[in-house]
């Protein structure tokens, strides 16, 4: 009986929507992201008020969870029922842009007026790039560098951040204090996307890239965080720990260093009891070349839709709205040509600049439509390193024959 | 000598298993009572330093739990119902009969279990939306968890069935039954305690279901509260005290509730109800 | 038309109608998403093609590259590690408390619906909180096992190659003993007292008892134990998301989870499926138990 009656209630509800959704012309343009689910979103927020102005066109937004994002979308185009826009993490749009399952907006962004190519930076827009094609926008960014404690440093006699990995684990020693339960360092050499977000700069910055990631120098490194994990200077615990719970030790006093992003800051704000600061993630030899990891997300439009000059209205709405993103929402515009305004907060405000000059190194994953395949032979291969079932540089080598065999 | 002191010594052991098998639960309640680095404290602490009840009503409200905790319950009442009504006489008849094709029956119905829930999720929904039930989500969700719940149901009640006496129905046949009859007014009342029993633990692990329904389900009012509690993790923040707040909540009604009624389940089970 | 009918209410119509309906249901529901598998393994899939049933064909090519895999073998073992070593500690452990608890002391019922807990918690629940007990660092394991003396240095349970496996054991043994423990229970009290008395007035001691008596009429209810708790553990998902992603490593990956990570990580649908129907195998070993332990059945 509860059956009947729940599919009763189902039709109600159903019916309900349909009575709701308004008579006229409406066009509805259906976007999807991970915003608004644990609080107000970029996506969610601008939304909201777009639907206010009360034009022709009605968002109907839904949050979807991070994990859940890319197989809901694929599902929903499959079958018929993906919507007008959706946003992507960045490493994730290739997947859909090269198979043609978005749209590509290269004229309508040509001859818009509040979208422009020259103003993003290059990594962002790298990643919405397909066959010199533009299929998306770039709708935030973000990077890595090292957070650290300035009172253990100062304790431990060290005055200035580490420059080279070496350094890095060197200090690490000296800042280690079991007897306290503080390591030097945390990271996280997760076996995800968090691992290979983290590791990947490394490779990049020894002179290789995701189709080539044997190089001498990230063995090298490879080397060195083992050396810290082994030792005691950094937990063995960074190979499961995620990089928000990675950098909680950092705040609760338990690491004197962190690799992690700008998204850290505020909470850092309120919960660390301590001064720290942020500085460029090292380099491989001394003065040698940066890099640094591309995060943040981006904008696109299916190319299933029915109404594409809707959707593209409401991508220039979004894209509008970008000076916002800072201020209310603590996430990195992906464009030279917006101000930060300082807000007030000492550390903030340096960490920002940090970041900000981090971000000239950013680099993308990818792009590549087999990308999470190519990040798990990367990642596979850090782990496997690290917990010393492969040397450095057998676990690289494995790792290039499996991405040598996805990228052909 | 001592045997006086023997069933008082049981107790004990007794409760000292107890206490280390309910640690995780009582580990739930705790973290979620600490605050945001205390949980990463080492040593951990046993008992909050400051225990934080508030959380409960925020999270309570931010949620928007109660929507959630109804859905599952809708969903694990739905679920249950089909599988008592589609279970019950299939379990029925697998008992009653001892041949090939009864083997041969109940070898599919295991069988039929051989895909985990994450690898089905993609041919129901595509045959799901197929046939527009993808428009009834929690109705989709009722119908691919009680497939999943089937067989251990199945499995239970039959063994119920099989410690019915065969010569009950038997004579109630020669008294003129119809086998309709005789299963209605004989068998049944006779396995009636174990059925419920089994039912009541299929709507208890039912009233978990995860997988299914974050992939059916997509308005946010109707997903069940399994759903809800995995909107906690995003990419680069999971508010631990949240999430096992959150928890504590989502369990504790279900675990009052069994706790109230264990005392049924369990002698319902073991003292006459599958004998 | 009428012997139909006089069939569907007093004969073998009625038996076929009782087990159709839930066969029939079941084929639909579980029957096709199988077939739909199967049919996917041997295929080319990609996001366009995924709502189809027929795709060009791929023959053995994604069966060959899954047992190619450089992760093929530790996943294989770790499969058989985490089944085997979860369904004994379960088994033991369940059978042993329902041992202990068919002892009669006071309290024994209302202490024994406590073991029960775990079987109302949902298992995305119960991986958190044990992802908390068993963290390196903060952990509360290794907190207890050093104020016991048992460990010096904290075990790394799930960055440690090897212990991650282990660690979900652990966590899975806690879920499922409610499981076997009621399931045991159950069967326990099915035997008859009378067969322990005549026993001990044979002068049979406890061990004989347990071995000529409570085994053998066990039987059945082991084989349904058993062969559940094998489907369970190989659906096992919930645990692997919240404790170690299947790492270090791979170290603590199981087909199951590779299974989910192949479709629904790395959008590798066929191979996902290639995966989930080799472990078709050892489903295949649990019905054969199961099936083989209803032939020792006592009929009330």
């Amino acid at each position: 009986m509860q059956f009947t009656k729940l599919g009763l209630l189902a039709g109600l509800a159903l019916g309900a929507l349909v009575a709701a959704s308004p008579a006229m012309a409406q066009t509805v343009v259906k976007v999807w992201s991970i915003d608004g689910i644990d609080r107000p979103g970029i996506a969610d927020t601008f939304s909201k008020e777009f639907n206010e102005q009360n034009t022709d066109i009605q968002i109907e937004y839904r949050a979807i969870p991070f994990d859940d994002l890319v197989n809901e979308t694929l599902r929903a185009f499959a079958t018929g029922n993906a919507p007008d826009i959706v946003s992507f993490d960045n490493p994730d749009f290739a997947l859909f842009s090269s198979r043609g399952a978005m749209l590509d907006i290269t004229d309508r962004v040509k001859a818009s007026d509040v979208i422009s190519k020259a103003q993003y930076f290059e990594g962002p827009l790298n990643s919405v790039s397909w066959d010199g094609k533009l299929f998306g926008v770039p709708k935030y960014t973000d990077t890595i560098g090292v957070f650290y404690n300035k009172d253990m440093f100062a304790k431990a006699g060290i005055t200035e951040p580490p420059q080279t990995w070496a350094q890095f684990a060197e200090y690490a020693e000296k800042l280690t204090d079991s007897a306290n339960n503080v390591y030097g360092a945390t990271f996280s050499a997760k076996a995800g996307e968090e691992g290979t977000f983290q590791f990947l700069p490394i490779i990049q910055a020894s002179g290789g890239s995701y189709n080539n990631v044997n190089t001498e120098g990230a063995a090298e490194v490879l080397d060195l965080w083992k050396k810290m994990i082994d030792n005691g200077w950094a937990s063995k615990d960074v190979l499961t720990l995620g990089q928000w719970d990675s950098t909680g030790t950092f705040n609760s006093g338990n690491a004197a260093m962190a690799v992690s992003g700008p998204w850290e800051i505020d909470r850092m704000v309120e919960d660390a009891k301590f001064d720290w600061g942020v500085t460029l993630l090292p380099t491989i030899t001394e003065g040698g070349e940066r890099s640094s990891a591309l995060g943040g997300f981006d904008w696109g439009i299916m190319s299933s839709t029915k109404h594409p000059d809707e959707a593209f209205k409401v991508l220039e709405y979004y894209v509008s709205q970008d000076d916002r993103l800072f201020p209310e929402f603590g996430n990195l515009p992906a464009r030279g040509d917006i101000e930060l305004p300082a807000t007030g907060i000492e550390k903030k405000d340096a960490a920002l600049k940090v970041f900000q000059e981090q971000l000239q190194y950013a680099q993308p994953r990818g792009p590549h439509p087999e990308w999470q395949k190519i990040s798990k032979a990367i990642y596979d291969a850090m782990q496997a390193a690290l917990t010393g079932q492969m040397s450095a540089k057998d676990a690289l080598d494995q790792a290039q024959a499996t991405i040598k065999g996805i990228v052909g | 000598m001592t045997r006086p002191y023997v069933p008082w010594f049981l107790l004990a052991i007794a409760l000292a298993l107890a206490a280390v098998y309910l640690f995780p639960l009582y580990w739930m309640y705790v973290t979620s009572m600490k605050s945001g680095s205390e949980i990463f404290a080492n040593p951990p602490t046993f008992w909050p330093v400051d225990p934080d009840m508030s959380i409960y009503p925020s999270v309570w409200v931010r949620r928007t739990m109660q929507t959630y905790l109804w859905n599952s319950v809708l969903i694990a009442s739905g679920v249950t119902a089909i599988t008592v009504i589609l279970g019950t006489g299939c379990a029925y008849v697998l008992a009653r009969y001892r041949s090939g094709w009864i083997d041969f029956g109940l070898f599919m119905i295991l069988m039929l279990q051989v895909l985990p829930a994450s690898v089905m999720i993609t041919p129901l929904f595509v045959g799901f939306n197929q046939i527009g039930l993808l428009n009834l989500p929690r109705t989709a969700v009722v119908l691919a968890a009680a497939a999943k719940a089937m067989p251990f149901f199945v499995v239970l009640v039959r063994a119920t069935f099989m410690s019915v006496p065969r010569e009950l129905e038997e004579a109630a046949l020669v008294d003129g039954n119809s086998r309709v009859g005789a299963f209605f007014s004989i068998v049944l009342p006779l396995a009636r305690n174990g059925i419920l029993v089994c039912a009541i633990l299929t709507f208890m692990s039912s009233f978990g279901e995860y997988i299914y329904s974050k992939s059916i389900i997509q308005d946010g009012s109707m997903q069940p509260a399994s759903v809800g509690l995995s909107g906690f993790l995003g990419p680069n923040s999971s508010d631990w005290n949240s999430i096992m707040a959150y928890s504590a909540i989502y369990v504790t009604p279900i675990l009052a509730v069994f706790v109230l009624l264990q005392r049924r389940i369990v002698s319902g089970l073991t003292s006459g109800a599958l004998k | 038309m009428a012997r139909i009918f006089n069939s569907m209410r007093d004969g073998i119509g009625f038996d076929l109608i009782l087990v159709g309906a839930a066969m029939v249901f079941l084929l639909a529901l579980a029957g096709l998403p199988l077939v739909y598998n199967i049919l996917m393994s041997f295929q080319q899939v990609d996001m366009f093609t995924l709502g189809e049933l027929f795709r060009p064909l791929a023959g053995f090519t994604n069966y060959v590259a899954v047992v190619n895999a450089p992760e093929f073998w530790l996943v294989t073992r770790n499969t058989l590690i985490f089944v085997f070593a979860s369904m004994a500690g379960q088994f033991v452990l369940g059978f042993s408390l329902a041992l202990f608890f068919a002892q009669k002391f006071p309290g024994a019922a209302t202490i024994r619906g406590l073991f029960l807990v775990s079987w109302v918690m949902p298992g995305l629940v119960v991986g958190a909180i044990w992802s908390w007990i068993l963290a390196g660092d903060f952990g509360v394991l290794n907190t207890i096992l050093k104020a016991m003396g048992i460990i010096e240095a904290p075990i790394f349970w799930k960055s440690d190659p090897n212990f991650s496996i282990w660690a979900v054991v652990i966590a899975n043994i806690w879920l499922g003993l409610a499981f076997n423990m009621l399931l045991l229970s159950v069967g326990l009290a099915a035997i008859p007292r009378d067969l322990y008395e005549a026993a001990e007035l044979d002068g049979a001691n406890a061990f004989q008892r347990f071995w000529t008596i409570t085994l053998p009429m066990m039987r059945s209810t082991i084989g349904a134990v058993l062969s559940l708790g094998l489907i369970g553990t190989l659906q096992q998902f919930d645990l692997f998301p919240a404790l170690t992603e299947g790492g270090p490593a791979n170290t603590s990956n199981v087909a199951g989870y590779w299974a989910w990570q192949m479709s629904f990580k790395l959008y590798d649908f066929a191979k996902g499926a290639t995966i989930s129907v080799m472990m078709f195998v050892l489903v295949l070993i649990a019905s054969v138990v199961y099936v083989r332990s209803t032939r020792h059945e006592v009929r009330g």
